[in-house]
């Protein structure tokens, strides 16, 4: 967040791309794209590119890690070198570790961890091409490769950002925006009962701001959940 | 707060988190909360005899006693084998179960790694670790022929009705075939046989869901 | 649905089949799967492409950075490869700094593609001594069912022939143009199945055979690297045979690579 900056990221209304304040740039999501995982997806979220696999429950490695009367859930998202414009060294590196740490936790809270004890589910989420908003799009794509896997959830998690650019409320930054703008704050809520189970906020919102956000962000995550109830319907195709 | 989508009865797709309107006692694939009864699965919901399930379309086989298996050795003890049947978790089948008189630490002689046999799930515990038997009924090692994999939600429609499919694949090929309920599958017979018996189970797995699928079926068998 | 453990019954049936010419998804023994390529859809990348071959996916990005030119080529640009096993790919992948299988793999891609010259390295050259382009290729492995080294191969090949020299965004000229590339490498990875040897192996059959061969040929129909890898062998008459049988079959995918040229 470069915060102060002459640079007019919103003019009467309109943004640089086009969009309104409360616009999400446009959303594809496609289920069951990968073969050998138990479940997948791909997502295209403005230039955003993201696949994502998921293995198990199977049995957790390394041994140390089980717990005894339920599963762990161990994600981890990279980034390919290729997906931003400055090549990115392959490994993980600190953000990445953040990330992969705070969606494990995410996740744990919807998954029927209790139905697997000793066991691990595996969550990839590969970045390939990355715009802003990344760790939303990668953990929604997750969501759905954990129910295209057949994991039993009480829901799927939405995950959508909203900040401040120029004074006023957006929702989901793209790149300019998240590097010349004035706040991020990436949230992800359970839809069934509005429960928010990952927030993070960098920049500077006043109390009245933050709400604005708050809902701004809800609302994005509810458009979100439609998109990726379709994308499952779809693979499914619905009938018997 | 949200729109919760809620599902009527009978052989619907739903997804994880939706509400089943039902007065039926939870089965499967189904969670409470509030009060209230969801689908924990993406899967078809059955509502019937006092009871709401949900059959889940994807996932690894869930072992259930009686079940009729087969099972890959992935590893060996002193006296017991450690088997591949695509669940969660590999089985055991413990020396006692094997129906041979095992010496202590010979195991591997009666079977090795990647040996295969048609078992049955003889055991399952509350903390979700299973046992198999091949002492029961026509359960044996198996010495000839290949193993298919298909998912096991699948295995009913590799059956057919009333077995109509699994015939129609038999007849038509001059193989024996076995289905495990885990979705692993022996089929014996000419090399050639085998592998028209495997393109049409293959074919089933791959479009479950698609109508019209057994005339494909029939169709790809005439070859 | 592929898992660890295959079978013994499975591999006398590949092994039985094999004898008569045949593979367990119908194929011939020198048959490659069904190929697909596309070009360009990473933004972020100078170039990329996307392969599948049968259901093993790829996904190549080609980067292009400035840099200083190695010691003993001060007039030469520079060219690294490296392969992500991405976890989704495999249940066997785990996360973890790179094995020796995804070691072998980059160096036998990157083989393949700097002995056939593919890129002229001296065209890179932006200040003698001084500054050189260097290219990054990053291959991700997104779906394994065997034969990732035809399938990288294929795929730097693809990826590099639609990359772009990033000029304007460095300050170097005010055009990008297009990598000059020249000589398409295209590998053939043979395996050795109970006495036969089988052309692009499927995880499945990866997991019963005992040896494996690699060999990369141009569009002249010359060798321009091999490697044999895991731990069995094949006779000399086989290895022969493979190499003939390489050129006669590498058509597919020439033709795949061919028809995503403007």
């Amino acid at each position: 967040m470069a915060g102060q900056t002459d640079m007019e990221l919103i003019k009467n209304g309109i943004r640089m791309d086009g969009r309104k304040p409360d616009e999400l740039r446009d959303v594809k999501i496609v289920a069951g794209v990968l073969d050998n995982a138990d479940g997948s997806c791909y997502l295209e979220w403005g230039n955003n590119k993201i696949y994502a696999g998921v293995f198990g429950p199977m049995e957790c490695h390394p041994r140390h890690k089980q717990k005894a009367d339920r599963a762990i859930v161990q994600a981890r998202y990279t980034m390919a070198p290729f997906s931003v414009n400055d090549r990115k060294r392959p490994g993980l590196d600190r953000r990445s570790s953040e990330i992969s740490y705070i969606v494990s936790q995410a996740f744990e809270k919807v998954v029927m961890v209790e139905e697997f004890p000793k066991a691990s589910i595996r969550v990839d989420m590969q970045v390939v091409e990355a715009h802003a908003g990344t760790r939303c799009a990668a953990m929604t794509a997750a969501s759905v490769a954990l129910a295209d896997a057949g994991i039993p959830m009480r829901d799927m998690i939405p995950a959508c950002a909203s900040g401040k650019v120029n004074d006023i409320v957006v929702l989901d930054l793209n790149k300019e925006e998240d590097n010349y703008g004035q706040a991020d704050l990436p949230l992800a809520i359970i839809p069934s009962t509005g429960e928010v189970v990952l927030l993070q906020l960098d920049g500077h919102l006043t109390p009245d701001e933050f709400e604005q956000a708050m809902d701004l962000a809800t609302s994005g995550c509810m458009d979100l959940y439609k998109k990726m109830r379709d994308a499952l319907e779809n693979s499914y195709g619905g009938k018997k | 707060m949200s729109e919760e989508s809620s599902v009527k009865s009978n052989r619907k797709l739903v997804l994880p988190g939706d509400l089943m309107e039902t007065k039926s006692k939870p089965g499967k694939g189904i969670f409470r909360s509030e009060g209230r009864i969801h689908s924990s699965v993406v899967g078809y919901s059955s509502d019937r005899s006092g009871y709401i399930n949900v059959n889940a379309i994807a996932g690894r086989y869930s072992p259930k006693v009686g079940d009729k298996i087969i099972a890959v050795c992935a590893e060996t003890g002193p006296s017991i084998w450690r088997m591949d049947i695509g669940a969660s978790f590999n089985s055991t089948l413990h020396h006692s179960e094997s129906g041979w008189k095992v010496p202590f630490g010979d195991t591997a002689r009666f079977l090795a790694i990647g040996d295969a046999i048609w078992a049955e799930i003889f055991m399952v515990d509350a903390a979700g670790s299973h046992q198999i038997s091949l002492k029961k009924d026509d359960c044996r090692k198996l010495y000839s022929g290949t193993i298919v994999k298909v998912n096991p939600t699948n295995v009913p429609r590799v059956i057919g009705k009333q077995g109509s499919m699994i015939s129609l694949i038999r007849d038509n090929t001059k193989t024996r075939i076995q289905i495990g309920q885990n979705g692993y599958i022996w089929i014996d017979g000419e090399g050639e046989n085998i592998a028209l018996a495997q393109e049409a189970i293959e074919t089933i797995d791959r479009e479950a869901t698609s109508e019209g699928l057994t005339k494909k079926i029939e169709k790809l068998l005439e070859k | 649905m592929s898992n660890d453990s295959v079978s013994n019954l499975m591999k006398g049936h590949m092994e039985s089949l094999a004898k008569e010419g045949k593979r367990a998804d119908g194929r011939g023994i020198n048959e490659f799967r069904k190929v697909k390529i596309e070009t360009g859809m990473i933004n972020t990348a100078e170039g990329s492409s996307m392969v599948h071959l049968g259901k093993t996916k790829v996904l190549c990005g080609i980067k292009m950075l400035i840099g200083t030119p190695y010691g003993d080529s001060p007039g030469s640009g520079t060219m690294t490869t490296s392969t992500e096993l991405a976890p989704l790919a495999d249940q066997s992948f785990d996360p973890g700094p790179p094995r020796e299988q995804s070691i072998e793999l980059s160096r036998v891609v990157d083989r393949g593609i700097r002995e056939s010259r593919m890129i002229d390295f001296d065209g890179l050259c932006i200040e003698h001594g001084e500054r050189v382009w260097m290219v990054y290729i990053d291959l991700h492995i997104l779906d394994n069912d065997g034969n990732l080294f035809d399938c990288c191969t294929l795929a730097a090949a693809a990826a590099l022939s639609n990359a772009k020299i990033p000029n304007v965004q460095h300050g170097i000229a005010d055009k990008d143009v297009k990598l000059p590339v020249t000589c398409w490498p295209i590998s053939c990875t043979f395996g050795k199945l109970g006495d036969s040897v089988i052309l692009d192996a499927t995880s499945d059959e990866e997991g019963v055979m005992s040896a494996r061969f690699t060999v990369a040929h141009d569009e002249n129909g010359n060798l321009r690297a091999a490697q044999k890898g895991m731990n069995g062998a094949f006779t000399d008459a086989e290895i022969r045979e493979a190499v003939k049988t390489a050129r006669a079959s590498d058509n597919v995918l020439r033709e795949a690579l061919k028809g995503i040229q403007e």
